[in-house]
């Protein structure tokens, strides 16, 4: 049952205030995100028109220790077909962005794995300008899966290795304090 | 025809063979590609949903291209979806656009971006790229596939249709080679999800290998990076998940055309390719051996004469 009590009228303000987040009020619910999903089909405990509707309602506790908002694979079925243009791929991109903030001030716990390794690959952008694949894939896999999950992950970055496709150590770009001052503009409130 | 280049940091890694073959195709097709200077990372799928860090990074890139006075072409979908996003935010928004200029220290004017395969089927056009070409691609039996970021969002990417898109499927077939109706051409692959949830991106890209082998397919011919990690590189991964048999080589496109315009394998880096393309390519010019017709709802195999 839904407290009306609990729920936080300005949620959906939160979310539109987010790059992405702006059209969320133009939804009506026709589901039509829903029916097209691709990760719907195999996971029904993810439902983009049910996470919407919540972020409407207010729900926001539940909307962003909702883990199954990060299966969301950005195939952008539901922003292509959407009749009213709620951009619903970037509306959940927006509702990601709440959620880690409110994680990083350790107000809520995130279950899923994908902010992990989304944020070491972005690390690795921030420090040499093109993301380090060897480095990031394992430090993701130690983090995540220990020492037997990084052994695991070798055979394939072996493989990856004797084709000439990963290189051990990262490339570094000169412009590295232009990437730098764009992290510092955009990470700006 | 000379168009700027930001190949991507796949195309520099795990996908170099797409980087190779584009770079011969465009030479042989007279394309001149310039490499634009010193570019970054997009922000790839990683960034994609962090709006303005993902515009930001990309914009840089678009900024080096400006500076080339030439129209950018990109092979990478997610690249080319996270640039030409970029390039309309800088344009139209204008509080964005400010914090970028101020950050860069230059004024934006804006660059035409486009994909290669854009390019290749509207710029270049399918008749004269079809021209170069020096032998019949038959035998070989492909499906098209286009995964997300190459048609959708339509948007971003105007060039084809975004339900049901065709360009790919016709270049396919100016080789030479059959091209198979299949209807998970834009269907995802779970490519964002490979880290962070392996089983489910593995149960979206054994869809796409079912309904290619159900319908006779011996190779799949992709225009994104991605896809390929997924459909190429994970594929012996997705065999052991599933306890199956997929063996299906998966071409980037310009691989293909490449073959066509007789380029070498070594030039088109096909031994780069995890699933070997030995056996496709010893099928180009065997006509319809083995074809299997369906008739009266039962399977029977028509040994068709060369």
């Amino acid at each position: 049952m839904i407290k009306s009590s609990e729920l936080d009228p300005n949620f959906k303000y939160e979310i539109a205030k987010e790059p992405g987040g702006e059209n969320i009020m133009k939804c009506f619910n026709c589901t039509g995100c829903t029916v097209g999903c691709p990760v719907t089909e195999i996971d029904k405990s993810y439902n983009p028109r049910k996470i919407l509707r919540k972020a409407l309602l207010g729900m926001r506790k539940e909307v962003l220790t909702d883990d199954s908002m990060w299966l969301c694979a950005s195939c952008f079925i539901c922003f292509e077909r959407c009749p009213q243009d709620v951009k619903i791929t970037e509306v959940i991109g927006a509702i990601r962005t709440i959620a880690q903030r409110e994680a990083k001030a350790g107000k809520i716990k995130i279950g899923n794995n994908k902010p992990i390794f989304d944020n070491l690959f972005i690390d690795s952008v921030k420090s040499n300008g093109k993301w380090y694949e060897a480095g990031v894939s394992g430090t993701f896999m130690l983090k995540t899966k220990g020492i037997g999950g990084a052994i695991g992950y070798a055979p394939m970055g072996l493989e990856l290795f004797k084709k000439g496709k990963l290189s051990i150590l990262p490339h570094k770009i000169k412009g590295t304090n232009e990437i730098k001052r764009i992290f510092e503009e955009v990470e700006k409130k | 025809m000379k168009l700027a280049y930001y190949p991507g940091c796949t195309l520099h890694g795990t996908a170099r063979e797409y980087d190779a073959s584009t770079k011969a195709v465009c030479k042989t097709a007279g394309v001149d590609l310039v490499e634009i200077d010193d570019w970054n990372c997009c922000g790839a799928l990683e960034a994609i949903l962090d709006k303005e860090l993902s515009m930001g990074l990309s914009a840089r890139n678009n900024f080096k291209a400006q500076k080339t006075g030439l129209d950018l072409v990109i092979p990478c979908s997610i690249c080319s979806h996270n640039l030409s996003r970029a390039d309309t935010a800088m344009k139209k928004d204008e509080a964005f656009r400010t914090k970028i200029e101020r950050a860069l220290g230059e004024k934006y004017k804006g660059v035409k971006i486009k994909h290669l395969l854009d390019v290749i089927v509207n710029d270049i056009g399918i008749e004269a790229i079809s021209g170069k070409f020096k032998k019949s691609l038959k035998g070989i039996k492909a499906v098209a596939y286009y995964g997300c970021l190459v048609v959708r969002p339509s948007e971003v990417s105007k060039f084809d249709n975004p339900e049901n898109p065709v360009s790919l499927d016709n270049l396919i077939r100016s080789t030479g080679a059959e091209c198979l109706p299949f209807t998970q051409k834009t269907k995802c692959c779970g490519g964002n999800l490979l880290m962070s949830k392996q089983d489910y991106a593995f149960i979206l890209t054994k869809k796409l290998f079912d309904e290619a082998k159900a319908i006779g397919a011996n190779c799949i011919v992709v225009a994104c990076p991605m896809c390929h990690m997924l459909l190429d590189g994970q594929q012996t991964m997705v065999e052991k998940a599933h306890n199956t048999v997929i063996d299906m080589p998966v071409l980037y496109f310009t691989q293909l055309i490449g073959l066509a315009m007789g380029l070498s394998e070594r030039e088109l880096e096909l031994d780069r390719n995890m699933v070997p393309a030995s056996k496709l390519i010893g099928s180009i010019g065997k006509g319809e051996a083995n074809v299997v017709v369906k008739a009266a709802g039962k399977a029977q195999v028509a040994e068709a004469a060369e």
